[in-house]
């Protein structure tokens, strides 16, 4: 599904990912973890074209992305949320899902303003299928509440509602966790099997660790922008390595 | 925010209003206010077409008094001097202003913020300067009279009466059409940005291509509303489209309500209200008392007449009902 070919991503004298090889497979859920400045956001950010890589290669099933723009990505098939969220403030929750079916309807502003019937046609679907995602996230009821007037919890599930609008192959939630309680965690980890049993791809940057090992079938640890263990949660929770870099060497700890 | 439109308070109002537009012009109404009238439904033109850039995408433009004034003298000078016929020339202009708003507006679009505002004004000091000094097109600062009037068939709009009709279809047509545009898709992309250039980005909608072109729309506004201003007085010079004009589009925005596209009425009629006809009695001291009023507005209804007025009457009737409710 996604492929990285010696990543490397430097800002100024930081070096934020550095010839990081990876390959993420399709139909699964793979998480990244590592400590803060690991470079997982990095990560995203360059998969999502936010900017440019600065050596290496990045591959999206088969086809190069270095060079595409970010909104051709989402075309192609590559959603993510947001670490703060980001829903748009100035619109209802529906109206926030419909905006994430942008890049599979068509009707420009001239069918927009004189009301053409492709305008009608595009425009019923749009919301029947921003409704079916609100729905799969549990927020159907909210629809018409202004985005931003909903608790932190449902405003994470919307910005995956709206991420899943866009129709995605490769799904990227950036920290979904975050802020949730336990019970709200849990139902996190219900939708996200869920959405991989679509056939959507899920890669996941998660702090929580109950979360990440309860959920993902694949685990890839980053630390100082090097790929340092791969492998399923339970190989992962017993590698030396991943161990001393969460709480550090043992002679650095005395 | 639409659904809110759709409500019993929204259709009042445009009831109201079109009753208005209809009754005005057959009473005495015809000999004063006219002319008020007519320049209303000009400066909403322009007014709506910064709604939907400033209000509802989200970027400043301190510089719409060019669109305007290029759409004027390009009906002018095509009109009087060319003999092009008055409706071509308004077409044409209209054109020639989108292209030259497309062309500069993927480099201005770079910028935000501060730093937009900043670019759009120089463009406005640049137009406002062209249209003084290129003398032998636009008779310079004295400007050029005895444009001709607008007219299909036969039938000539020489009357203030027949333009007041004209300016308003203009008017109405372009309302309603950023109203079908606001509640579109693209409407939804323009909000997005506004709201969150990143997630915007994240969710497919190219940025850059569409502020660009809500800058393109907002210009061809403008420009028709400055060729209707050029027919309607027949005559044109650059004090219309200074840097104070750009600043009165800014305000009639602002205070009719950024993010509604009615609202722009309320803000035109206010602004011009106020400054023909209600304050021309206390002399020398308008500006001042209009510089209150405008604070007002601001402290009182920080989101524009339209959304603040709507507000009042829910507030009003809330309170009427719950007393009719008590035993």
């Amino acid at each position: 599904m996604l492929e990285t070919k010696k990543l490397c991503k430097t800002f100024g004298g930081l070096v934020a990912l550095d010839n990081l090889d990876l390959a993420i497979e399709a139909g699964r859920i793979t998480a990244i973890i590592g400590p803060n400045g690991a470079g997982k956001t990095t990560l995203f950010n360059l998969v999502a074209g936010v900017y440019p890589v600065s050596k290496g290669e990045i591959l999206f099933r088969g086809t190069p992305l270095n060079n595409m723009a970010t909104h051709k990505r989402t075309a192609m098939g590559i959603a993510r949320t947001f670490q703060n969220v980001l829903l748009f403030g100035n619109m209802t929750a529906l109206e926030n899902v419909m905006t994430g079916q942008h890049v599979r309807s068509q009707y420009g502003f001239f069918e927009a303003a004189l009301r053409l019937p492709k305008a009608h046609r595009e425009e019923e679907t749009v919301s029947l299928k921003a409704t079916k995602y609100l729905n799969l996230v549990g927020l159907g009821m909210y629809a018409q509440q202004n985005a931003l007037d909903l608790p932190l919890g449902q405003q994470k599930l919307l910005t995956i509602a709206r991420a899943l609008a866009t129709e995605p192959h490769f799904l990227m939630l950036d920290e979904p966790g975050a802020g949730l309680n336990t019970l709200e965690k849990r139902a996190l980890g219900d939708l996200v099997r869920r959405i991989r049993d679509m056939g959507i791809s899920v890669l996941l940057v998660e702090h929580d660790m109950d979360l990440v090992m309860g959920l993902a079938e694949r685990v890839v640890v980053l630390d100082s922008g090097q790929k340092i263990a791969e492998g399923t949660a339970a190989e992962i929770q017993r590698n030396q390595r991943v161990i001393a870099a969460y709480l550090g060497e043992e002679e650095e700890v005395e | 925010m639409f659904v809110r439109m759709q409500s019993k308070a929204g259709y009042l109002i445009a009831a109201a209003l079109i009753v208005l537009l209809l009754l005005i012009p057959f009473d005495w109404f015809l000999v004063r206010y006219t002319t008020l009238m007519i320049f209303i439904g000009i400066n909403t033109m322009v007014t709506v077409g910064l709604c939907l850039l400033m209000g509802y995408t989200g970027q400043v433009s301190l510089g719409q008094a060019a669109f305007f004034g290029m759409g004027a003298y390009f009906s002018a000078i095509l009109s009087k001097s060319y003999d092009v016929n008055p409706w071509l020339a308004m077409l044409i202009g209209a054109i020639a202003t989108g292209a030259f708003a497309y062309v500069i507006g993927y480099p201005i679009f770079r910028l935000r913020g501060n730093y937009l505002a900043m670019a759009t004004l120089g463009l406005g000091i640049i137009m406002y300067i062209l249209f003084r000094q290129l003398s032998q097109y636009t008779g310079g600062p004295d400007g050029m009279a005895g444009i001709p009037y607008l007219c299909i068939g036969g039938f000539d709009f020489d009357t203030k009466f027949r333009r007041y009709f004209l300016v308003w279809f203009f008017c109405l047509a372009i309302l309603l059409v950023s109203q079908n545009i606001v509640r579109s898709r693209a409407g939804r992309a323009l909000r997005a940005i506004h709201g969150s250039e990143a997630a915007a980005d994240s969710l497919g909608i190219n940025v850059a291509q569409f502020k660009v072109k809500i800058f393109v729309l907002s210009a061809v506004y403008a420009s028709l509303a400055g060729s209707l201003f050029v027919h309607h007085l027949r005559f044109v010079s650059p004090q219309p489209f200074d840097f104070i004009a750009s600043v009165m589009i800014v305000v009639m925005a602002v205070i009719g309500g950024l993010a509604s596209i009615w609202g722009a009425i309320f803000g035109a009629a206010t602004v011009r209200i106020l400054s023909d006809e209600l304050l021309l009695q206390f002399g020398s001291w308008d500006v001042i008392i209009y510089g209150l009023i405008l604070m007002l507005v601001m402290i009182f209804m920080p989101q524009g007449l339209f959304v603040g007025l709507k507000e009042a009457y829910e507030r009003l009737r809330l309170k009427y009902t719950q007393r009719g409710a008590e035993p």
